[in-house]
């Protein structure tokens, strides 16, 4: 006796007359899903009690653009025909105002316009002339979006002209959607024929055991029936964190095991926090508009909040106040310092922790934040990333202890085996210090940079004790902790690639 | 941080060393300098400085000059003298105080050029001009064959139209006009002079033009080639400091190949008349404080010790008793503003590696911020409720927040540079993400639960910034048969776990299908919205199943409950 899954055995039942059917038949009769039948078809053909034959058929439809163009016809034949109405020659910013078109029609339809050979761009002196010889006669592309209008069709139907109005068309997005569907039809083949039979004759089994079974006593009476437990399942997925979110979540229960406590702050920031009370001057070439990221509207804010503050961060850069330095001797702007910015460093969040009235000395803190750089985004630059940044503020901090902060986080943090030390520059401490730890396989990482911060930066914001300035780069962690390459992944849109995340 | 292209055998002849040339080892030898070696190949070796402060090291003498010290080769200070008056002197015209008010100027004589040394001179001349000359905005540096110039000069200005000349590398006379519009650098550096009326212009006695600062040398007097030449350094600028330095380096280079250097006097006419010699090679004198030095690097380093190191770093040093050093700081040293710039030095000549790490003794007890304490209770929740979380760029595009969600007239907090048109402003919701995520996994298995916790900007006139941040969680489903009260039923679970009561109402909202949309409330506080997203939405990001989801504001639901 071949032992039949129940599935396997009411797609055999249903195709016992006529020998074949399709998956419509065979679904309207069975009342299965799709995908049961597929399952059971898929397992029976393996066995070669079954054949299964397909056929793909292409269906088209106009997409959200095709409709539009149906209405109003493509760009370049609005641009062509009013063109021609304005006498068949005209300047590129005539051009633009006649056609009425939107800018991005516009362009697109001189790209196509061009393509298509309707439109000739001549030099003359330094204009730049639009000239157009006659109404260019439909095209393939028009005629294919005439013909579909609101109808669903069939692409075999399709004239071999339309076919290539098609291939124009493709180029374009959402004009025309094409939609692949799959014809299937279940054939039983001899051995199959046979077979029902003997499937036919078989006793009933039973294969899902029930409360009413269970409850009436009846499921000892009955035979359940057996699983194949190697048969494929439908898949599903847990609900989880982002893996690289799940990584700096990590970090944080790290940090603050290590007894840091979290800042704050705001996402769009003062210069004056990111920028002046950490000592940079303000025509620093980090500030230029190539690195840093301004606010259009509102462009500035108020800082009356923190006159006191201003003031002496403004005597400190002019000439040095009282912080024993020389200060950067140039005349600092008040216009300069309330202008808004996109937070461009985690140390933004310390400035505003040392002017916080819930400051606690001695104290540690640390903060994971989102800051931007106006860079373009590639495989190795993004405009927006995450910084690990913090303090260490108390009495007798000295740089050796801003060392052991730095062994312990490479120890603890990244798993380094060895650390290696080198002087560094930060405009904003000094003594500065790179932090390069070494793993076993991975080599040499540069994964940290600290300092201690200035007189210049302390003084001013009311903090008389060392403050310890430190910061990890968590995304280079990250990605050779999982391997990618690509600084965009970190941010990946890839579902598929998040559910099968491991966790361990 | 700027990257130095120097000759490796010429770095080993000045520094009177040999170097190792496996790269690991040569940076441990520049960490000395701040310095990383990038690349070696045969002599080409590029050094990247990392220290944006130092300009003194963006050329290879200036490398070579700290690590002779380093090294033990040379110690103490590298004393530089102005031998003598060089005869030449310029006039300012008081019409440029408001245009390029400063100039400084000196003269190196028999100059031995070849091939390299220009090349390395250019090399210096462009880093500065670009870095610390704030791309010849702050300062930029002109060089030219003494030989050619007739003395006395001038520095003044004239209208764009009425000066011509030709300029360097050309062969036809323009005006200055013309070079600033057409000649590749008046493009680039065009706009600093540009606004103003008449523009800054250098000339000798007999009316020829040296060159328009700080476009373009002119090819006439402004070229520099091989052979033995008196140079004529000049530097333009509007930060008087930045200008006298950039003088100084460019003239210590040149005089660290063994030429000697004459001053120059400028006349300026501002307020009250004076004249200033340059190049200034003065000295600095800074009193240290041992203690400060031990209590900084957390040792107990003994005044002799404290002294050699110091002179390791190129400092000239006296003992005056007790805890005090006179620390005499080289001329080009124009960073040290602070003790600390010295003490940095000292830790750097003692090697960091040989500073013992030890951990803070202070006790403090880690902590999250209550807030993130809250956000992370929703990242829970969600997860538990089977939503896979995902993250998203918070810069986005009135297209993404706005026009693809059917909405019009809203506003978001936009950047005034942005660098694409896809990252223009601040997101001001989450939903269009989340909706941006799902239409690029269309081919992935349904059904598929998403959501984000995220920070979110929005105009605030009340605030000191203008704006406010808020953290927002959203949440969508799609399969074909999601609908509203599948949402609903994970927004009623996300609300009894996060222990709070909401009261949805009836509303509108053009994102969502009339009639399938409602506003969230908690406590009387509107903390966000639940629907049915518009079909409309879902054709214009090319989606073919049915989405519903919600967002809510934690920032007022944490205030709420």
């Amino acid at each position: 006796m071949v032992e039949l899954h129940h599935l396997e055995r009411k797609l055999l039942l249903i195709l016992k007359d006529g020998n074949e059917a399709d998956l419509e038949t065979i679904q309207r009769r069975t009342g299965l899903p799709e995908a049961s039948i597929s399952r059971a078809s898929l397992w029976l053909s393996s066995k070669n009690y079954l054949e299964v034959r397909e056929k793909e058929e292409v269906f088209l439809q106009l997409g959200s653009e095709g409709r539009r163009f149906l209405e109003e016809g493509l760009p370049e034949r609005r641009l062509i025909k009013r063109l021609i109405e304005a006498g068949g020659k005209s300047s590129i910013e005539e051009a633009k105002r006649l056609s009425r078109l939107s800018e991005e029609d516009f362009n697109v339809a001189i790209g196509w316009a061009r393509k298509k050979g309707w439109l000739h761009i001549k030099k003359e002196g330094n204009r730049t002339l639009f000239i157009v010889q006659k109404e260019p006669e439909e095209g393939f592309d028009e005629l294919l979006i005439a013909s579909l209008g609101e109808q669903t069709r069939s692409l075999r139907e399709l004239s071999s002209l339309l076919v290539k109005g098609l291939t124009e068309l493709s180029t374009r997005p959402n004009v025309v959607h094409q939609k692949r569907e799959v014809e299937r039809r279940y054939i039983l083949s001899e051995e199959g024929l046979k077979l029902i039979d003997e499937v036919k004759n078989a006793p009933q089994e039973l294969s899902q055991l029930t409360p009413e079974l269970i409850k009436s006593g009846q499921w000892r009476k009955l035979k359940l029936r057996k699983y194949n437990i190697q048969a494929p399942v439908e898949n599903v997925w847990p609900g989880k964190k982002q893996a690289y979110k799940r990584f700096l979540d990590d970090l944080k229960w790290k940090l603050v095991a290590l007894g840091f406590r979290e800042m704050e702050g705001p996402l769009v920031e003062f210069a004056f926090f990111n920028c002046d009370a950490l000592f940079m001057p303000q025509d620093h070439p980090a500030r230029e508009i190539h690195d840093i990221y301004y606010i259009k509207q509102p462009s500035s804010g108020d800082l009356s909040a923190h006159s006191t503050l201003v003031n002496n961060v403004k005597a400190t850069h002019e000439g040095g106040w009282k912080t024993g330095s020389s200060g950067w001797g140039y005349k600092f702007s008040l216009e300069e310092t309330r202008r808004l910015i996109l937070r461009s460093q985690g140390t933004a969040l310390s400035a505003r922790m040392l002017v916080d009235k819930e400051l606690e000395i001695p104290g540690k803190y640390y903060s994971l934040s989102r800051c931007y750089r106006p860079d373009v985004v590639d495989r190795t630059h993004l405009t927006e990333f995450n910084q690990a940044e913090g303090i260490v503020i108390g009495e007798g901090l000295t740089f050796r202890d801003l060392l052991g902060i730095l062994e312990m986080f490479a120890t603890e943090i990244a798993g380094a085996e060895k650390v290696k030390f080198r002087p560094d520059y930060f405009p904003f401490t000094e003594p500065s210090v790179e932090l390069s730890a070494y793993k076993e396989g991975a080599g040499w990482l540069e994964f940290g940079g600290a300092g201690m911060f200035r007189q210049e930066v302390t003084l001013p914001l009311g903090i008389e004790v060392p403050v310890i300035a430190w910061g990890l780069g968590v995304d280079r962690l990250f990605m050779m902790k999982t391997g990618i390459n690509d600084i965009r992944e970190l941010f990946t849109q890839d579902l598929e690639w998040l559910r099968k995340q491991r966790l361990t | 941080m700027p990257v130095i292209e120097v000759l490796f055998n010429d770095l080993q002849r000045l520094v009177k060393a040999d170097l190792p040339r496996n790269l690991a080892e040569l940076t441990d030898i520049l960490s000395y300098v701040k310095g990383e070696a990038v690349s070696l190949e045969e002599d080409a070796l590029s050094i990247e400085i990392k220290d944006g402060n130092r300009p003194d090291l963006w050329c290879v003498e200036g490398i070579a000059r700290e690590l002779k010290g380093a090294l033990g080769v040379e110690e103490g200070l590298r004393e530089y003298v102005v031998k003598g008056f060089s005869g030449i002197s310029m006039e300012v015209d008081p019409r440029l105080e408001n245009i390029r008010p400063f100039i400084g100027c000196a003269v190196v004589k028999e100059v031995h050029l070849t091939s390299e040394v220009i090349r390395e001179l250019m090399h210096l001349q462009d880093k500065l001009d670009q870095t610390y000359g704030r791309r010849r905005r702050r300062a930029s540096i002109g060089l030219y064959n003494l030989g050619l110039i007739t003395p006395p000069l001038q520095f003044d200005v004239a209208k764009p139209e009425d000066v011509s000349f030709v300029p360097l590398g050309g062969e036809v006379e323009m005006t200055l006009r013309e070079i600033v519009e057409s000649h590749p650098k008046g493009i680039e550096y065009g706009h600093l002079v540009k606004k103003h009326e008449r523009w800054p212009i250098l000339r000798d006695s007999k009316e020829k033009v040296l060159s328009i600062p700080p476009i373009i040398n002119s090819n006439n007097l402004g070229k520099i080639s091989e052979g033995e030449e008196d140079i004529f350094v000049e530097v333009t600028g509007t930060d008087y400091r930045t200008v006298l330095n950039t003088l100084k380096i460019v003239t210590l280079s040149l005089a660290d190949r063994g030429e000697e250097i004459f001053s120059t006097q400028v006349r300026y006419p501002y307020g009250e008349e004076r004249v200033v010699s340059t190049p200034n090679l003065s000295v600095k004198e800074v009193r240290l404080d041992l203690n400060y030095v031990n209590q900084i690097l957390g040792l107990s380093l003994k005044v002799d010790m404290v002294l050699k190191l110091l002179k390791r770093a190129r400092y000239n040093v006296k003992w005056s008793g007790g805890s005090s050093i006179e620390v005499t700081v080289p001329c080009y040293r124009m960073d040290v503003m602070h003790q600390l710039d010295i003490i940095e030095d000292v830790a750097i000549m003692y090697g960091y590696n040989n500073l013992k790490p030890r951990w803070p003794q202070q006790i403090t007890f880690g902590k999250i911020s209550d807030f993130e304490a809250f956000s992370d209770a929703t990242r829970e929740v969600m997860t538990g409720l089977g939503f896979q979380e995902t993250l998203s760029f918070s810069l986005s595009n009135d297209e993404q927040l706005f026009r693809k969600m059917n909405l019009k007239g809203e506003k978001a907090v936009e950047l005034l540079n942005p660098t694409s048109l896809r990252f223009t402003c601040l997101q001001s919701w989450l939903i269009p993400s989340l909706m941006d995520f799902l239409s690029k996994n269309t081919h992935v298995e349904y059904p598929q639960r998403i959501f984000e916790v995220g920070d979110c900007v929005v105009p605030d006139e009340a605030s000191e910034t203008g704006v406010q941040n808020i953290r927002k969680l959203a949440c969508l489903i799609t399969h074909s048969n999601s609908n509203f009260s599948e949402i609903k039923a994970s927004l009623n679970a996300f609300s009894i776990n996060m222990g709070f009561k909401h009261q949805l109402f009836e509303s509108t909202h053009k994102s969502f299908i009339e009639g399938r949309v409602g506003t969230i409330f908690v406590q009387k506080k509107q903390v966000g919205i639940i629907g049915e997203i518009n079909p409309l939405i879902l054709e214009m990001w090319g989606l073919e199943n049915p989405v519903t989801g919600f967002e809510v504001n934690l920032s007022t639901l944490m205030n709420a409950t």
